[in-house]
């Protein structure tokens, strides 16, 4: 195998089963698999380029989903609204 | 909201329950809301529609579980049952042809973009929100769900009352079409968007 790219080096550049891979990934990311989800991905990543890819894309849209989604205040009346609604109902 | 009535709460403990699990959520509450109807009146009414149901039917929330995922589920089914039906703005796809059209668990999980992380890492919050808040909105609950709010696919299932398969195969499709959109800003702002040969 040729090794023209450092990290890509050790990495097949065809996965043998993309969408199992993927879903898998997928799962992983979302924190489904717990502990041998780890392990999996280990070595999905190490073997396979596009798993590799696919795997960081995936991240960065849920960091990006995380970390930058703009959030609204609740409005200050709301909490008072709904307190005064329920004393009402109790 | 469950249908079995365990047992009934003392008023003191209504109170305490009502205090200490379903008001510190008001936050991710009205924001869920907000992300649905696009308008602070609706998403107000919305939430406080909502908990005042959970005061009413609090006798079938079971202390020591999920009280946040019971008050989204009771949140998305007024959505669906009657905001929905009163909105003036039709909703843009219909839920029942999205159930039964999506509702497939076979999904080809193949990607479908040739965008980069390294793209979206410079992406701003303007351009994350404008693209999730252009998906349909059965896509954009389910990102809502997993991405912003944090649930498992389990407590996802239980909220949208479909099968975790369903959660896993709709989570997958409204991912892709986020990235579809991204897409277009990646190229808008002139970022390379193809694969490295
Ligand atoms: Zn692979």
């Amino acid at each position: 195998m040729d090794k023209k790219e450092e990290s890509a080096g050790e990495r097949k550049l065809q996965c043998s089963d993309v969408s199992k891979c993927f879903e898998l990934l997928e799962s992983i990311l979302d924190g489904e698999m717990g502990d041998p989800g780890k392990e999996v991905l280990k070595e999905k990543l190490a073997k396979c380029q596009p798993c590799f890819e696919h795997y960081h894309l995936e991240q960065a849209i849920r960091d990006l989903l995380k970390t930058k989604c703009s959030k609204q205040a609740v409005p200050g009346e709301l909490v008072d609204s709904i307190r005064t609604k329920i004393s009402d109902i109790k | 909201m469950s249908e079995v009535q365990r047992r009934k709460y003392s008023q003191e403990e209504k109170n305490s329950i009502f205090d200490g699990e379903f008001m510190p959520h008001i936050d991710s509450m009205y924001n869920f809301a907000y992300r649905l109807t696009f308008d602070e009146d609706d998403a107000k009414d919305l939430v406080q529609d909502t908990y005042l149901k959970a005061y009413r039917f609090i006798n079938s929330f079971e202390q020591g579980t999920n009280a946040k995922a019971w008050l989204f589920r009771i949140l998305k089914n007024s959505f669906i049952n009657e905001y929905r039906k009163k909105s003036k703005q039709p909703a843009k796809v219909d839920y029942q042809e999205v159930e039964t059209y999506y509702n497939s668990d076979d999904v080809d999980f193949r990607g479908t973009t040739d965008l980069r992380a390294e793209s979206v890492k410079d992406m701003i919050g303007d351009e994350i929100s404008n693209a999730l808040n252009s998906l349909a909105v059965d896509f954009r609950t389910v990102i809502i769900l997993c991405d912003l709010e944090g649930f498992t696919y389990e407590e996802m299932a239980k909220i949208l009352d479909i099968p975790i398969g369903t959660v896993r195969s709709r989570l997958h499709r409204a991912r892709n079409l986020l990235k579809e959109k991204l897409k277009g800003y990646a190229q808008h702002m002139g970022y390379n968007t193809d694969e490295e040969e």
